[in-house]
């Protein structure tokens, strides 16, 4: 054994966790020395000040933290339970599966920061704006994925069932279920720190108790140590928990799905059957947006009928071209940062795939990361790049760069190990296979998540707005719920839901457009 | 009533009556099967052959009844496939094995059992198991397992359900050529002494004129049939490919199929 083998072994030696702690300790040995570098700058807290303040608020910070817990945990099981039974009655149902997942994007799409407001009219005092609000934010993530893993089941296994003479329940109990059932576990995997977000959002709009509430006292107050110990506290619990899930999955030996998410409907063979089919979806939201606030007999001053608001926006000028500028202001940071966003989670991930080496040690970063939610980091950003354009650009592209880096690399590690043995027998370069074999493989995980990151992009966007800038679409939601000016709100609401599904079908449209040509074979049903 | 046991008294025999197969939209129609009649007796083992692409897996998926026929209607005795899938009297063996992936071996057969409707009997599994040579792996997950292995575990999953029509689609592509040979001879009194029809795709003439009693050989798209030819050789030793009249044979399914091979390909020219 050569002298630098024996080195090499005996680093190996060297245990797992002994190493991560040595990181781990290097880590907050250079976040203290930068936080008293720039402590005149007020805008990092050290680690010290943390611990500091967690001591000595820790029995506030422990009941806040199990109140909004609690709330999460409840709307994390009523989300889940809805998305789970969505995706089951679009399944069984094919029919309705178009309609389902348009209704089922456009309530995801509601601006949690409009939402909250309306909720807590709703609810009055009380817990039900939090779980409500938690189980809005985690039931599409499952939704999504689990339709997915039931209907992506190869023909091979229809036709085995079929060729017994069974049919779609025995279908369902040998053959769609255990299939979905990882695509499962990555959604509840990603839906735990939403529904931490989720909750933390509804206590933002008015609770007595919990993390939520002690952030806005934080931000008001400009208490840095506070901001920073809240944020940890929350990132660690989601980091914990999505950590928590993706170990249960292993537990139960399950392969991790293959692709995370659907490729978009595909295109109806005459252009007339689209357009019909984006007018029921929309027929039907009205239908149902009036039908259940008459259903539930909601008073007319805060519950606005489609009717109201369409009669709102056509009288009054004044307000319209309010409600106008704020939106173009917001998309005007909304869509640089979405495309920074995505352009740099597929750019990483491509240069990843170039310089293998670096992928070990910036993956699980990125994975731990991306489990953190917005509503944590959102203030400290704006609060390190300032009340500007920056402020917010960055906090949309980060909320959506970290969930693109991942699927990408999913997306590039699907490409067929015989096609990368025909690129190694001709011993091609990096580049060339990257280009010429792994892009066409990691597009259709691109689409994916640029179409995911259209709600992403609105919560981030709204939600820095309302926290920290106080401009655009998001902050004039927030004062015109402070001021109960309803018929502002709804509008609000509705123009979101309507550029969001806009987007989504620009997006959709691309991706067919593209993958027609690249990967056919997604597009096929 | 042991649906089972008295399979050959009644009429088994696959009618098919002006059978043809399109797929596509217009514009873009690709003729699969043209009008085909034709009988296969019950009780038989026929054996399709043909050039790669010439519709033979969807002949056999025409009996099935997982596709309908374009025109034309298949009986198979006096039922429809539909009726015979129905009371699960059918089963195929799939070209790609489509073993379910979170099922072991063992798993994997037993379903066949369960979609059946038959109670479990775990003996019978583990007996087909071992007679497809998978003997040790009945608790192996399908993905630990090479690609003959796992046709071999699809092959003991569609003998699971004692079908009385048995439909194989290559089932034996992965097999070494060892295994092949083996399975070859022990597997098909499986199903002959049960009395139970089997349809056979293959590529491999001599896996055709060592298993079946005819041979029909398909045209390229769509298929229509060439040849019919009738195999006499006795079973047992005269089926030893290495003998006389085996290789007789072969030259005659053979020349049939160079007859009628696509224009364009490799053998013509």
């Amino acid at each position: 054994m050569s002298i630098a083998e024996a080195g090499a072994a005996g680093l190996r030696a060297v245990p797992r966790g002994l190493t991560r702690g040595l990181w781990l300790l290097l880590v907050l040995l250079g976040w203290e020395l930068l936080a008293r570098v720039s402590a005149s700058a007020f805008v990092i807290a050290a680690p010290s000040q943390i611990l500091q303040h967690a001591a000595s608020h820790a029995g506030l910070l422990w009941r806040a933290f199990l109140t909004t817990l609690w709330a999460a945990a409840r709307g994390f099981f009523w989300g889940n339970l809805a998305g789970i039974t969505l995706a089951l009655v679009a399944v069984m149902l094919p029919r309705t599966e178009r309609l389902l997942a348009t209704l089922a994007l456009l309530v995801f799409c509601l601006p949690l920061v409009a939402t909250g407001p309306i909720l807590r009219v709703l609810y009055g005092p009380g817990e039900g704006p939090q779980v409500t609000l938690a189980a809005l934010a985690v039931y599409y993530t499952t939704f999504l994925p689990v339709m997915v893993g039931l209907r992506a089941v190869p023909q091979g296994w229809l036709d085995l069932v079929r060729s017994y003479g069974r049919g779609g329940l025995t279908l369902l109990r040998e053959v769609r279920l255990p299939a979905a059932l990882p695509y499962a576990v990555a959604g509840l995997q990603i839906a735990a720190p939403a529904a931490f977000l989720g909750a933390m959002v509804g206590e933002f709009t008015g609770a007595e108790r919990g993390l939520g509430v002690l952030t806005v006292r934080a931000l008001r107050a400009l208490d840095l140590p506070a901001t920073w110990t809240i944020a940890v506290i929350a990132a660690g619990a989601s980091v914990a928990a999505f950590a928590a899930i993706g170990a249960l999955g292993r537990r139960l030996e399950l392969a991790p799905p293959e692709v995370l998410l659907a490729a978009p409907a595909p295109r109806q063979s005459r252009r007339w059957a689209g357009l019909a089919n984006g007018a029921l979806a929309l027929v039907v939201t009205l239908l149902l947006w009036k039908g259940a606030m008459e259903a539930f007999g909601l008073p007319q001053f805060f519950a606005k009928r489609p009717e109201d608001v369409w009669t709102y926006l056509l009288t009054d000028a004044a307000a319209r071209a309010r409600l106008l500028e704020a939106l173009a202001e917001t998309l005007s940071l909304a869509l640089p940062g979405y495309l920074c966003g995505l352009g740099a989670g597929a750019g990483l991930a491509m240069a990843l795939a170039l310089a293998p080496r670096l992928s070990s040690a910036i993956l699980p970063l990125a994975i731990t990361l991306r489990s953190i939610p917005i509503v944590a980091t959102a203030p400290l950003i704006v609060w390190a790049l300032g009340r500007g354009a920056a402020g917010t650009v960055a906090v949309v592209a980060l909320m959506i760069f970290l969930p693109t880096l991942v699927a990408c690399r999913h997306g590039l590690a699907r490409t067929p190990r015989a096609v990368l043995d025909v690129f190694a027998v001709y011993a091609a370069s990096p580049l060339r296979r990257l280009l010429g074999a792994q892009l066409a493989a990691m597009l259709p995980a691109f689409f994916a998540s640029a179409r995911m990151a259209i709600p992403a992009a609105i919560l981030a966007v709204t939600t820095a707005e309302w926290l920290a800038t106080g401009r655009g679409i998001g902050a004039l939601m927030a004062t015109v719920a402070s001021t109960s000016d309803y018929n502002m709100l709804w509008a609000a609401i509705a123009l979101i839901g309507l550029a969001a599904a806009l987007a989504h079908g620009l997006v959709s449209a691309l991706e067919r457009r593209i993958l027609a040509r690249t990967n056919p074979e997604q597009l096929a049903r | 009533m042991d649906r089972r046991a008295g399979i050959a008294e009644q009429n088994r025999d696959i009618t098919l009556e002006g059978v043809a197969k399109r797929f596509g939209t217009k514009g873009r129609l690709v003729e699969a099967v043209a009008p085909i009649d034709l009988v296969l007796q019950g009780g038989r083992t026929t054996a399709l052959v043909g050039p790669s692409g010439c519709g033979k897996s969807t002949l056999l998926r025409l009996i099935a009844g997982l596709e309908l026929p374009s025109e034309g209607r298949i009986t198979i005795g006096e039922e429809t496939p539909a009726e015979l899938r129905q009371r699960a009297g059918l089963a195929v063996a799939f070209q790609d094995p489509a073993l379910l992936p979170w099922r072991t071996v063992a798993g994997n057969v037993a379903l066949a059992r369960s979609l059946a409707r038959m109670p479990r009997d775990g003996a019978a599994v583990e007996d087909l198991i071992r007679l497809v040579g998978l003997s040790g792996f009945d608790r192996h997950r399908p993905a630990e397992l090479s690609g003959g292995m796992r046709q071999r575990a699809a092959i003991a999953r569609a003998l699971a359900g004692l079908p009385e029509l048995l439909l194989l689609d290559e089932p034996f592509g992965a097999v070494d050529e060892l295994t092949r040979d083996r399975l070859n001879a022990e597997l098909p009194p499986l199903w002959e002494a049960r009395g139970a029809t089997a349809v056979l795709v293959t590529h491999s003439v001599t896996e055709a004129v060592r298993l079946s009693d005819r041979i029909l050989v398909l045209t390229p798209r769509p298929a229509r049939i060439a040849a019919d030819i009738a195999v006499t050789l006795p079973r047992g030793p005269a089926r030893d490919p290495g003998s006389e009249p085996f290789r007789a044979t072969c030259a005659q399914v053979l020349a049939a199929l160079r007859e009628h091979q696509l224009p364009g390909s490799i053998a013509a020219q």
